[in-house]
């Protein structure tokens, strides 16, 4: 897909990425399918939704170049296959001493698919990250502002 | 004249300037002597000579008296390191004075220190003052020479100098201003200016590697060059990120930096499901397929690399379209993901062509009891929307 930049995005070193109509219209189909199936669910759960759509438009729009993107796609995908009930176990309460804290694992844990990288993939994918989510927030922001006006 | 060359230099090495000044002055008369019958045997390298020549002896002396008390406090190391410095600039800018000394040498043997000297002074000759100027900038530079460079006699250096910058000037991009010493001293103790090769030292030959300069006492082996490069990418890493992330410039030190880009991730997170829960609150009965349809024809060419098919828009049947409210063609959703390639300067007029059609022919059933109002209003947030995208 041709990355088009209309967020302003000054980087000259990186990709002209995030597009930001591409994402627009993605996340609007996606709002729309949930406006059309779930009409009188709650609204927890249509939050929920809509939620998994805006990473599902991003990670569209980011396609499959980027690392964290792919990851998420799995992710999603996996999980609109079969809902995940993880078995309950009691946990032990270890005494943990935690003395320092590796700020890389979690931002591994943040980014997805951030596990499996060297640290210098990780800072690049945690800006491309930064990136997209910043226009998904604006552009929920714009769409809410849009529709509540 | 070896005898008197090394007077001349342990003159120089005693500090008295004068001598050297008078000394350097009776070399060029000796220059002038010896070089213009060199001429007829050299036409070529005998007229760069001759422009050389045609400066007057005092910009030589110029360039003593600059060098001159430079070269006091280190007055051992000084003359031999200047010498193969300004050797080297005579390799780097013109191989011809460069090899004419070389050339003349059979002829004159005697005299090989001398021409090399008078190459030397006449370089500077030829070149502008500044060049002059700076050659007074690296002799303080050569003051952090270790001694040990000095230890080797001066007379062969310059002539290995002579082959190093000719080789040199085939692997190197940058200005060669101090490669010598690298040449020399197994640990580079350089300044860290501009980039030169690390490895030249074992290969002589032409690199495709990317030449970097080790900085003053660190180490050239490879495994500390490979994770200089990568200590260097992770910094320019995270630069980028601490430009991305709003406040983070003025923080110094990693830990805190990457503290501020864990907030700032997860803020943003948090504000995905904030806002994700706040369109979930939102009046469900607005028409997003509206929006949805909108946007989709100012980024239809866009659209059609996401890859689902669907049918294909045609600008002039929307706008022909009547409004209506039900009846329209509906379409279903995920048809509508074809679009004509739309030339970009056409999209302003499509905006306001289409985004009165479009919201009613993408009606939903369901919402078709909207009528215009509702519509009407999603066209104006569509045009805000597109505004603020």
């Amino acid at each position: 897909m041709e990355p088009k930049s209309c967020s302003g995005d000054g980087n000259p070193s990186r990709n002209l990425h995030p597009s930001k109509p591409l994402m627009a219209a993605n996340f609007l189909r996606c709002l729309s399918r949930i406006q059309q199936t779930a009409t009188n669910s709650s609204v927890g759960s249509r939050s929920r939704r809509i939620r998994r759509a805006a990473y599902a438009s991003m990670a569209y729009s980011a396609g499959h170049r980027r690392a964290w993107s792919w990851a998420l796609l799995r992710k999603l995908r996996c999980r609109r296959v079969r809902p995940v009930i993880l078995p309950r176990r009691p946990r032990i309460a270890r005494p943990q001493v935690v003395i320092e804290i590796d700020r890389a694992e979690v931002l591994r844990k943040l980014v997805p698919g951030g596990t499996g990288m060297d640290y210098c993939r990780l800072l690049e994918e945690t800006a491309d990250y930064i990136r997209c989510l910043a226009t998904q927030v604006r552009l929920m922001q714009t769409v809410t502002d849009s529709i509540s006006s | 004249m070896g005898p008197a060359r090394s007077s001349g230099v342990g003159s120089g090495n005693s500090g008295a300037y004068t001598t050297e000044i008078a000394e350097s002055l009776r070399f060029e008369e000796e220059i002038h002597s010896i070089v213009h019958p060199s001429l007829d045997s050299s036409p070529a390298a005998g007229g760069s000579f001759t422009a050389l020549l045609g400066l007057p002896a005092n910009q030589a002396v110029e360039l003593l008296h600059e060098t001159g008390p430079s070269e006091a406090p280190s007055s051992a190391a000084a003359p031999s390191p200047t010498g193969e410095l300004w050797r080297l600039r005579l390799g780097e800018h013109a191989a011809g004075p460069l090899h004419l000394p070389l050339g003349c040498s059979p002829t004159f043997p005697s005299n090989a220190a001398l021409v090399e000297r008078a190459a030397r002074f006449s370089v500077f000759a030829a070149e502008d003052s500044p060049e002059l100027s700076s050659g007074g900038g690296p002799s303080p530079r050569l003051k952090a020479e270790p001694p040990d460079s000095d230890s080797p006699p001066p007379l062969p250096i310059p002539t290995e100098k002579t082959q190093r910058p000719a080789k040199r000037k085939e692997c190197e991009k940058s200005k060669a201003k101090g490669p010598a010493k690298k040449s020399k001293s197994a640990e580079e103790n350089t300044v860290a200016a501009p980039k030169e090769t690390a490895a030249e030292n074992t290969d002589g030959e032409k690199l495709p590697y990317v030449h970097v300069r080790a900085r003053r006492g660190q180490a050239t082996d490879s495994h500390s060059l490979a994770e200089r490069a990568r200590r260097e990418k992770i910094n320019a890493r995270m630069k980028l990120l601490q430009e991305l992330v709003p406040g983070c410039s003025k923080i110094t030190g990693t830990a805190l930096v990457l503290d501020e880009i864990i907030n700032h991730v997860q803020s943003l997170q948090r504000q995905v499901e904030f806002l994700s829960m706040r369109l979930a609150a939102v009046n469900p009965r607005i028409d997003f397929g509206g929006l949805d349809g909108f946007l989709l024809a100012e980024c239809g060419p866009l659209a059609t690399a996401n890859g689902r098919g669907g049918v294909a828009l045609d600008p002039a049947l929307w706008s022909s379209h009547p409004v209506t409210a039900n009846g329209a063609r509906w379409l279903p959703q995920p048809q509508i993901r074809h679009v004509d390639v739309w030339p970009t300067q056409q999209s302003s007029t499509a905006w306001t062509r289409d985004g009165a059609a479009h919201p009613h022919a993408l009606l939903n059933p369901g919402a078709s009891l909207f009528g215009y109002d509702p519509a009407s209003s999603v066209s104006l947030n569509s045009n805000q929307l597109k505004t603020e995208l």
